[in-house]
Parts: structure tokens; C-alpha cells; sequence
């Protein structure tokens, strides 16, 4: 007994310095920008000696969300998550390809697998300058259907001011229930096949009332802005989601192929005297297993489109409206305005959505771990 | 159901050759064991069979139907692996559907074929499991399952057994034997394990280094091998091999082992006569003891000199040393006790003793 506490405070002892360095520097700072995102630190004598700082509670949130002349980061936030998406889909559809493609052994896969796995080696930096020379409006890719004489493209990559998918920032709340409504639905649907009663029960009873709620309820909810504010997917924003994709679709390829690898030939061999043909060895055998490995490329995925930032700066510059992202409008925000408090504000919201994809993650993996 | 044809069939990996020319018909509803130390080409055969491995030369057919260019979805094989190969994201129940799926039947005859294997198993209470949340003879029993659920023409198995233990691998060793008495598919089961080639074959087929050694029932194969390979490798303890000369003795032949006689049957090996060298085969369970030597000829008997003795319960293994000078394997009942350096009576009975001709190793009857 006594030898078992006397090891406890041995372990404890040795993690001391790491926890108080952490809670310092992790969690002590993060409180810190909390604290800071509700108070009025910014503007003249921002920059002072003992700068005045006033606690206002959310107004910086409020402001961002439904203030009238924040709707450049209201923008971003949805460039944001059309980008994510749309990142997520392109990096791990394509990567997810390729692996299948070079799990079919070709000639030279050690050599191909290092081309598909190198643009993971550049900086965003460069390759941001590559891509925006690639994008240019009158070279690069525009002009590559001249070479069988086509006439050149004209879409603006980088700097189109087109914008599709449309919806009125007035109506935030009735989309919040709408994608509740999707996600309950796509949850239940999901586990419909397992356990039907908790699917009906939990989810998709939940998810048809919340829809209902929103569609039924749509003129009852409070309007997030007092005028009609519109935003969409901005076709500009395609150009960095390209670069993106390009560059990570390597590193998706690299894990589904390790992966796949990894599936025993045996496993393939039955399936396929057991009818399966090639594609439905992946459709219902290899990528099914692989699901750990889809959800880690998610979780990783997800949190690098949030946090993107050098691309961005290197295509298409700091402050082009169209290409906003959440990060670069806090650095700008921050260092450029000295607004140090909506700032905060910012990089608090951008950590409350990376958490709301790595929390899951991080407890469904934990109660894994202590359920094996 | 059908029967398997295997023509001149030669499997090469680049300048390797591993099968060289094998010929086989497997009847159909037979139970074909192909055994053979490792290395000897029997998993690759049953690849070959399977279509996962192609062929070099030869030619395989199903039926009536030649299947060098048919691919493993469309031969109506199945197979159960070594490492069962269980689908581990899907339940039981969709494991052994699964084949069923993939040929696009109705969910109702899915199921209908699904729920028999189930009850035949005795797999219905874990239908909904996962595989990781079985034991492993029942995941064995999820991998026969899968392959009866297709009724396939042929019924191909790779090592089932090696991953269980001793007790579980007899147990499903019965169980198997049943589900071919029921199914009556042809079988074509791999093991490297000759007493499971003894226990389930209707015909034993044994490879080494690419060749068949012998194709035969397993009294066959063990009571007239045709080579030493095939005599040592079946049966065991393995048979002793002793190596004499033919003397003729008063107008009767025996191989002469030093001061060992062991006298060859008449109209056995005719071509063995006086001075010819040549090996005595003797099965270890062909030396008797205690009231048993009372039931062979008097001149099969002899006295030998226990040196080691191994009980097992059901039969003792014994090495005993004959004549001073030739070393011995017997195996005998188990209620008789020998105890090291003690000399005791022994019996052979010389009417199974098998020659071999020392120089290619062949039997000689």
C-alpha cells in the first residue's frame, strides 16, 4: 500500500512540470483570450503601457454574429465552411482514388506513391505562389486549352465575385435547425440498421420535429440582422480549395494505402470467391474497415481548414473580401486593426468549432480504449 | 457438387518451379486431403484450384467445365482460410451472407440460407456478433458457415484447424467429417497435420517438393506406402527404417541387420534375392508385447532391451534395443509397463513389414 502511494507521487512528481507548463500555456492562455475576447481592448491606446480594458460580456460575439458592419466575417465563416467541406470531400475522395488505383500494384508504385505524397512536403507558402501563378486569369490553366486550339478560359479563379448557394443571414437561426435537422436524420439513418428503436427514438424522431419546427416556425424566429444580408459559396474561393486539395490529397493517399496494406490478402482472396468484384471488394470490404482511418482524415482534415492561413495569404493576399477566412480576419483583426478584443472573440470562435469536430472524436476514441 | 480434374498442372515463380506436372481426379463428393511437410506446393495447389493463383502449364476443371481462365467469383468454390478470413466490420450473420449479397439473391433466400447454416452450426445465438466477439471455434464455424451458405461445386479448406487447440481441433475435426456425411460436397482440404488426413479423407494425397508421393486410403498410404517419404511422414510415431542385406537362409529369405534377422514373407519382393541390399520397413504399432506376442508365430519373436519408455495413457511409446546393436520404436498397449534397461519379450508381425529398395527409395512388393 504504502509502496503503491509512494509510486503515485513518484509518477505525479515527474508529471508536474508538464502539467504546469500546459496549464500555463495551453489552457491558462486560452483562458486568457477568453477573458479578453469579453472586454473592449482595442482601438486608440490599444497599444499603451496598461491599455484600458472594460469587461462588456459577449458584445464582441453578438457583434461578430449580427453586428451590421461584420459581415466580412460573417463571410469568412462561411467561406469557411464551404471550404472545409468541400476540402474534406475533394482531399479524401481523391486521395481515397489514388490509394485504390496504386493498391492495384502498378509498375513504379514506390516512385508514383512519392510523386502523389510530395506536394505534402512544400510550404503553403510555395506552393500558394505556384498555384497563383497556375490561376493566373490569363495563364496558367486558362490558357492550357489554347494548346489544342481552343479558345482560353476566362473564369476568374482567385478573383471571381460570383457566389452560388446563396442563403439570407436574417434566417440564421431557422438554418441552424434546418442543418440539426439534416444531421439528427443522417445519424438515425446511419444507425437505423442496428438498432432501429433508439434510431426512431434519439434521432430521427428528434430530427424530423426540429425540421418541422423550422419550417413550420420559419417567420416566428428572430431575425438575426435588422436587413437582408446575403452569403454563398464564393466561386473565388475554388481556386484555394484546388491548391488544397492538391496538396493534401497525397497525405489521404498515403494513409488509405497504408491501410489497405494492411488488410490481410487472405480477406481479399475470400472476397472474391466470394463474388465480390473488384469495386465491391472496396465498396463493402476494404473502405468499411478503413473507417478509423476516414475518421481520423476527417478530424485532421477539418482542423487544418479551420486554422488555414499561408495559402490563403500567398494566393490571393490578406484582405480580399472574397477569399476571407476566419484566421486571416483575426490577424488582421488583432495585429493590423490593434482591435486585440474582437480578435479574441475570433480565435475563440474558430476553437469552439475545431472542438466541436475533435471533442467527439477525442471521446469516442477514449471510451474505445477503456471499453478494450 | 462436382468432380475436380487436375491435368499436367505446373505452377512457376519466374525461373522457380514448385509444382512439377500433377495429376489428380477428385471424384465427386470425395473428401481429398492433401498433405505434406511445408513447402511441398499443397496450399498452392489448392490456390490454383480456387483460381487465386494462375497457372504455369496443365489444366484444371471443374465439372465439365475447364477453369484456367475462369475467374474465383465464377468457379462455385468456396473456401475456408487458415486465419478464417472473417469480415471483422460485419456481423455473423452478414459474413455468412455476404456471398449471397454480392450474387444479388433476395434478402428472403438470404436469409432462409443464412438461418440453415446458422442451425446446422449451432451459430444462431451469435448471429448479431462481430467476429472479435468470438471464440475461435466458433469464428471457425462462422468461416464453414459462409462456405455452406454459396453450396458450392467444391469445398476448398486451407489449414482450418492449425489455429485451434488440440482439444477444439478434434472436436471440430468431427464436426467436419459430419458436415461432409450430410452436404456430401466435394472436398479438397489442405493440412499439414497427417493425423487430420488420416481422420477426414476418403483418399489422402501426399505432395513433397512439388510431386505426388502417393494417392491412396488412408490404410493404403499407411499399411503399403509407396516410398520411405510416404512411410515416415504417415503415421506416428513414424515407421522404422532399418537398413540390411537379403541373405537366403535354409532356402528362406531374410534381411539381415547385423546379428538382426528379419524374415521376408514368401511371394513379397520377388526381385530381392540373396545379397541384395535393401531397407526393412517396420510400423512401430506392428511390435507387440506381453499376451499379444502369444498370437504370432514363434520365430516373430525376439527379446529387446528397453532404453526409454514414454506412457500415454491409452498406448506406451518404447525404444528397444534388439539384438545389442539395432535401435527400435515400438508402440504398444498402455497397461503394459516396461521399465528402462529391463529386457522384455516382443513380437513382430513381419506380414506388414515393407521393403524398400535402398538406392530410390521405392517400396517393393
Amino acid at each position: 500500500m504504502r509502496e503503491a502511494s509512494r509510486d503515485r507521487l513518484k509518477a505525479f512528481l515527474t508529471l508536474l512540470p508538464s502539467i504546469i507548463l500546459i496549464g500555463i500555456f495551453v489552457y491558462g492562455f486560452i483562458g486568457n483570450t477568453v477573458w479578453i475576447s469579453m472586454t473592449d481592448w482595442g482601438g486608440d491606446g490599444a497599444l499603451a503601457l496598461e491599455p484600458t480594458m472594460n469587461f462588456v460580456g459577449l458584445a464582441n460575439y453578438s457583434d461578430l454574429f449580427t453586428g451590421f458592419l461584420s459581415s466580412g466575417f460573417r463571410q469568412d465563416l462561411v467561406n469557411a465552411v464551404y471550404y472545409s467541406i468541400m476540402l474534406l470531400v475533394g482531399a479524401i475522395g481523391l486521395g481515397m482514388f489514388i490509394a485504390i488505383l496504386l493498391d492495384q500494384k502498378p509498375k513504379g508504385e514506390d516512385i508514383l506513391r512519392t510523386i502523389f505524397l510530395y506536394p505534402m512536403a512544400l510550404s503553403f507558402i510555395v506552393s500558394g505562389t505556384i498555384w497563383r501563378w497556375l490561376l493566373a486569369p490569363q495563364g496558367g490553366v486558362n490558357v492550357l486549352p489554347t494548346y489544342v486550339g481552343l479558345p482560353p478560359l476566362t473564369f476568374q479563379w482567385t478573383s471571381s465575385t460570383k457566389a452560388i448557394l446563396e442563403f439570407n443571414w436574417q434566417n440564421l437561426i431557422q438554418i441552424f435547425l434546418y442543418i440539426a435537422s439534416f444531421a439528427l436524420i443522417l445519424v438515425g439513418l446511419w444507425i437505423l440498421k442496428n438498432n432501429q428503436k433508439r434510431a426512431v427514438k434519439y434521432w430521427l424522431g428528434p430530427g424530423i420535429i426540429v425540421g418541422l419546427i423550422a419550417w413550420f416556425g420559419g417567420g416566428l424566429f428572430p431575425e438575426a440582422l435588422f436587413m437582408e444580408e446575403t452569403h454563398g459559396f464564393n466561386l473565388a474561393t475554388l481556386g484555394i480549395i484546388m491548391a488544397t486539395i492538391w496538396q493534401y490529397s497525397g497525405y489521404t493517399m498515403a494513409l488509405y494505402l497504408a491501410g489497405f496494406h494492411g488488410i490481410s490478402q487472405d480477406l481479399r482472396d475470400a472476397a472474391m470467391l466470394d463474388g465480390a468484384s473488384n469495386a465491391s471488394y472496396y465498396r463493402h470490404v476494404a473502405i468499411p474497415m478503413l473507417k478509423p482511418i476516414t475518421i481520423s482524415a476527417v478530424i485532421i482534415l477539418s482542423h487544418i481548414s479551420l486554422k488555414m492561413f499561408d495559402l490563403i495569404f500567398a494566393m490571393t493576399g490578406p484582405d480580399n473580401a472574397q477569399t476571407g477566412h476566419p484566421a486571416l480576419n483575426m490577424y488582421m483583426t488583432t495585429f493590423r486593426a490593434n482591435d486585440f478584443a474582437r480578435g479574441a472573440a475570433i480565435a475563440i470562435v474558430l476553437f469552439m468549432v475545431a472542438a466541436m469536430f475533435i471533442v467527439p472524436y477525442v471521446v469516442s476514441q477514449y471510451r474505445q480504449r477503456t471499453k478494450g | 457438387m462436382a468432380n475436380v480434374e487436375i491435368k499436367k498442372v505446373v505452377k512457376k515463380y519466374g525461373p522457380v518451379e514448385v509444382i512439377h506436372g500433377v495429376d489428380l481426379s477428385v471424384h465427386e463428393n470425395e473428401f481429398i486431403v492433401l498433405v505434406g511437410p511445408s513447402g511441398c506446393g499443397k496450399s498452392t495447389l489448392l490456390r490454383m484450384v480456387a483460381g487465386l493463383e494462375t497457372l504455369s502449364g496443365g489444366e484444371i476443371s471443374i465439372g465439365d467445365r475447364v477453369v484456367n481462365n475462369v475467374s474465383p467469383k465464377d468457379r462455385n468454390v468456396a473456401m475456408v482460410f487458415q486465419n478464417y478470413a472473417l469480415y471483422p466490420h460485419m456481423t455473423v450473420r452478414e459474413n455468412m451472407g455476404f456471398s449471397l449479397k454480392m450474387r444479388k439473391k433476395s434478402k428472403e433466400e438470404q436469409n432462409e440460407r443464412v438461418m440453415e447454416a446458422a442451425r446446422i452450426l449451432e451459430l444462431e445465438p451469435y448471429l448479431e456478433r462481430k467476429p472479435s466477439e468470438l471464440s475461435g471455434g466458433q469464428r471457425q464455424r462462422v468461416a464453414m458457415g459462409r462456405a455452406m451458405v454459396r453450396k458450392p461445386d467444391v469445398f476448398l479448406f486451407d489449414e482450418p484447424l492449425s489455429n485451434l487447440d488440440a482439444q477444439l481441433r478434434t472436436q471440430m475435426r468431427m464436426e467436419l467429417r459430419k458436415m461432409h456425411m450430410r452436404l456430401k460436397t466435394t472436398t479438397i482440404y489442405v493440412t499439414h497435420d497427417q493425423i487430420e488426413a488420416m481422420t477426414l479423407a476418403d483418399r489422402i494425397v501426399i505432395l513433397k517438393d512439388g510431386y505426388i508421393q502417393q494417392v491412396g486410403t488412408p490404410i493404403e498410404v499407411f499399411e503399403k506406402p509407396n516410398n520411405v517419404f510416404v512411410a515416415k511422414f504417415i503415421g506416428n510415431p513414424p515407421m522404422n527404417i532399418l537398413e540390411g542385406v537379403c541373405n537366403v537362409i535354409d532356402g528362406k529369405r531374410f534381411v539381415v541387420i547385423g546379428k538382426t534377422r528379419f524374415p521376408i514373407q514368401d511371394g513379397v519382393a520377388a526381385e530381392i534375392v540373396d545379397g541384395s541390399p535393401v531397407l526393412a520397413g517396420i510400423r512401430p504399432d506392428s511390435i507387440k508385447m506381453g499376451q499379444n506376442v502369444e498370437r504370432l508365430p514363434k520365430d516373430w519373436w525376439c527379446h529387446g532391451e528397453v532404453v526409454v519408455s514414454e506412457i500415454l495413457g491409452a498406448h506406451s511409446l518404447l525404444e528397444i534395443i534388439i539384438d545389442g546393436e539395432n535401435d527400435l520404436l515400438a508402440e504398444v498397449e498402455g497397461r503394459i509397463v516396461a521399465h528402462p534397461g529391463e529386457t522384455v519379450r516382443i513380437g513382430f508381425e513381419f506380414d506388414r513389414m515393407v521393403l524398400f529398395d535402398p538406392e530410390t527409395k521405392m517400396a517393393l512388393y
